[in-house]
């Protein structure tokens, strides 16, 4: 394994349940607020009523007629991609000659779970085609590219929750081939009655606001959101502000389990390494690690063990807490937010953690603190036993 | 950077392997099942189908591990399980094959079964099990754990440009030795809703049969089906066709640039939304469209390169229906060198593939 030919990141856009863009959602961090809360934007029969955190201000878009049939993931993916593009300096015009690919991971955004359209389809009441077509329209990659009238690589990833971080991953693998001038890469999901009804059967949501890393964590709170990122050559940014570096990616499968993480954590060690070699960096030179933290007894577990093991001095976090888990959306979400506090120079405190289990024998940051460094780390674990992990830096090359 | 197709593994509607395949392709023999659907309202008609067969996975994966596997994760299965044997890489070091997959819709079937389970029970009966194989990648997941395939796992979906698409992902691993093989698939399902929506969209136009190259009618047939393919970048171990180019675009903005003298494998399969885009692209080129043979689904556009690759190998054309090929007389190239299957989509993205032997 080589080391990977850093890639320029130059513009960052992000909406969660912590802000509307990435601006508000670093207010949220750094506050130390959080809106865990019941979800508004759909009801069901279930007797528990598990917190979510959802985009907090009605979500709308300057979108013509057209776009508003997009599904809602596909619409949080463009306006990520528009904030992103915004702040690289990009109008739709001087996107134009360009070979602009797009890569964008998603979850919820390609499954066909339309359970308003299958319940009048089971009862015989001869559901119209409305909900298939938006469905058809709205691949999120598919979307941007469409909107943004592009031609170069179109792609969705779709594995599970790392796909967020597989996207900028394979994004920066493209630049480095060639295949294209600019990357729009990152992720989005929408909350979806489908994934609640899902996670709640599966005993891994709590009950109330998430814990990640906490002795007495009991499981994930679901939540929405899309982050992007704009990635160009690092040698084609001159006259650019350029906000940060894609060092290095790595990504393994456990091979174990369809939902649950491999105990040995063997599969998140080989991408974690894979990542610090293709960045050539070391353990030593981490400042420090955005964690998956879902807030799931089993991959705290995990992932926490790996980090004692591989990088037992950096300090870490997990920001489920203020967004919860996006799914699809996550590890993007959680990159673009690396990349900020490395330009704050300080990361917030890994919200919802109070004491410590005995079991990771590690302690989140739990306040807001100073970075010593200028590279981060951040990972992504997923049903189907992938990991991937990413490796960032500050400024330019 | 080239890849070399080592082995490929295919379930479809003419049987399962490839020598299934080509005994299809060279027979001319179509495997429609008729199937009878009953409405609410009583009346029932029958819709021809290309059903995939899973008979045989037991060969690879014992029956007790099948239980709780779906329709959708056993034909990637089994594909998967045939690509590794055809390349005589069952029983080799498998800690370096990545796994990349496309598919258009992802499992259908489970993710409607997991729906049933709270719209009929109530939230609180909702099941894990068919939730957790719900997802997309869970067919590349249990292709992981059976193989035990440790390397890098990526599945894509961009519906009818899912392959070209994941192709591209394929190749960069490869390129830059993330990985010594990539166990390449393309897999998508049919079902009942499928059935539904395609008869809303469609009418009588699915009824077929199919004439693929016959650009003004709706004549598509709906299939299913898994291909997997083992790609290396070592020459020496091209079995059937070396991918030369993967190419993605949108062809009202930039028309497609197709290599010349290759004999076209053309991803039409019937539906007249996208054929304007064949019309105008292939106009007077040889091309054969061997959709006939596994019907219409986005994951297809694997089975159109399988079938260009098998053509390369065996250095011959297999015309299939004569609605399915044009312009294959004397100008016809000589198809020992140089193939490349295209795909369009709805609204004119293309995915190209370029082979050659």
């Amino acid at each position: 394994m080589t080391c990977s030919v850093p890639i320029a990141v130059t513009g960052l856009g992000c909406l969660s349940g912590a802000g509307m863009n990435l601006d508000e959602n670093l207010v949220t961090l750094f506050a130390g607020r959080r809106y865990p809360g019941p979800p508004i934007r759909f009801s069901t029969d279930h007797p528990v009523a598990y917190p979510v955190l959802e985009l907090r201000d009605e979500f709308k878009l300057p979108l013509d007629e057209e776009q508003l049939v997009y599904a809602r993931t596909g619409q949080l993916a463009l306006a990520a991609a528009r904030e992103a593009l915004n702040d690289a300096g990009y109008d739709d015009e001087s996107l134009q000659g360009k070979r602009v690919g797009v890569c964008v991971g998603t979850t919820v955004g390609c499954a066909l779970n339309c359970d308003d359209f299958y319940r009048d389809y089971k009862d015989g009441s001869n559901p119209g085609m409305a909900i298939i077509e938006r469905y058809l329209r709205s691949n999120p990659a598919a979307v941007i590219a469409r909107q943004l009238k592009l031609n170069g690589p179109v792609q969705t990833v779709v594995n599970a929750c790392s796909s967020g971080t597989d996207a900028i991953g394979l994004g920066a693998s493209w630049l480095r081939s060639g295949a294209c001038d600019l990357v729009i890469s990152g992720g989005a999901d929408e909350l979806s009655r489908v994934t609640y009804a899902g996670f709640s059967s599966l005993m891994i949501t709590d009950t109330g606001p998430c814990s990640p890393f906490d002795v007495s964590r009991k499981g994930l709170n679901l939540g929405e959101g899309a982050a992007i990122m704009i990635l160009e050559p690092a040698d084609a940014t001159e006259k650019k502000r350029v906000r940060g570096l894609i060092r290095g990616y790595g990504s393994a499968c456990d091979a174990h389990h369809l939902t649950a993480p491999r105990p040995d954590g063997a599969g998140l060690k080989t991408a974690l390494n894979e990542a610090l070699q293709t960045a050539g960096v070391t353990p030593q030179q981490i400042s420090f690690v955005n964690a998956h933290g879902t807030g799931t007894p089993d991959n705290d577990r995990i992932e926490g063990r790996v980090l004692r093991e591989l990088l037992p001095q950096v300090p870490f976090l997990s920001t489920k807490g203020y967004t919860g888990h996006t799914l699809g959306a996550a590890g993007a979400i959680e990159a673009v937010y690396s990349l900020a506090c490395l330009e704050r120079g300080e990361i917030p405190a890994s919200i919802g953690f109070s004491e410590p289990d005995p079991e990771i024998a590690l302690i989140p940051v739990i306040e807001n603190t100073p970075l010593a460094g200028r590279v981060a780390l951040s990972q992504s674990l997923a049903f189907g036993g992938n990991n991937a992990v990413l490796i960032l830096s500050a400024g330019g090359v | 950077m080239r890849l070399a197709i080592q082995g490929i593994g295919v379930t479809g509607g003419f049987g399962a392997g490839v020598a299934a395949l080509r005994s299809a392709l060279q027979t001319g023999t179509l495997s429609y099942q008729d199937l009878m659907v009953e409405h609410h309202d009583g009346v029932s008609d029958t819709f021809p189908v290309c059903r995939a067969t899973t008979e045989g996975l037991d060969r690879f994966v014992p029956k007790r591990e099948l239980r709780r596997i779906d329709h959708f994760s056993k034909m990637s299965l089994y594909a998967a399980h045939l690509a590794l044997e055809d390349a005589g890489l069952l029983d080799a070091d498998l800690s370096r094959i990545g796994v990349v997959v496309a598919t258009g819709y992802g499992p259908l079937k489970t993710t409607f079964n997991f729906l049933d389970s709270y719209l009929d029970f109530g939230y609180s009966c909702s099941s894990p099990t068919h939730f957790s194989n719900s997802v997309h990648n869970a067919a590349a997941a249990h292709v992981s754990m059976q193989l035990k395939l440790t390397a890098p796992s990526l599945t894509v979906t961009l519906f009818e440009m899912s392959v070209a698409s994941a192709l591209l992902s394929a190749r960069q691993w490869l390129a830059e030795g993330r990985v010594d093989r990539v166990l390449f698939g393309a897999v998508d399902e049919y079902c009942e809703v499928l059935r539904y929506c395609r008869r809303h969209f469609f009418g009588a136009g699915e009824q077929g049969p199919m004439r693929p190259l016959d650009f003004a009618a709706q004549t598509a047939q709906v299939g299913e089906g898994a291909v997997f393919m083992v790609l290396t970048r070592e020459a020496e171990a091209t079995a059937y066709a070396a991918i030369d180019a993967v190419v993605l675009g949108h062809h009202p903005s930039a028309p497609v640039e197709l290599p010349r003298a290759a004999l076209l494998v053309a991803g039409a399969d019937g539906h007249r939304q996208c054929s304007r885009w064949y019309e105008q692209a292939l106009k007077d080129r040889p091309v054969v469209a061997c959709s006939p043979y596994y019907g219409s689904f986005p994951a297809a556009a694997g089975f159109d390169l399988a079938a260009a690759a098998l053509m390369l190998k065996d250095g011959r054309v297999y015309a299939g229906p004569q609605e399915a090929c044009a312009n294959l007389h004397e100008s016809a190239p000589d198809t020992k060198v140089t193939m490349a299957s295209l795909k369009f989509g709805a609204g004119g993205d293309y995915g190209l593939i370029c082979l050659s032997r």
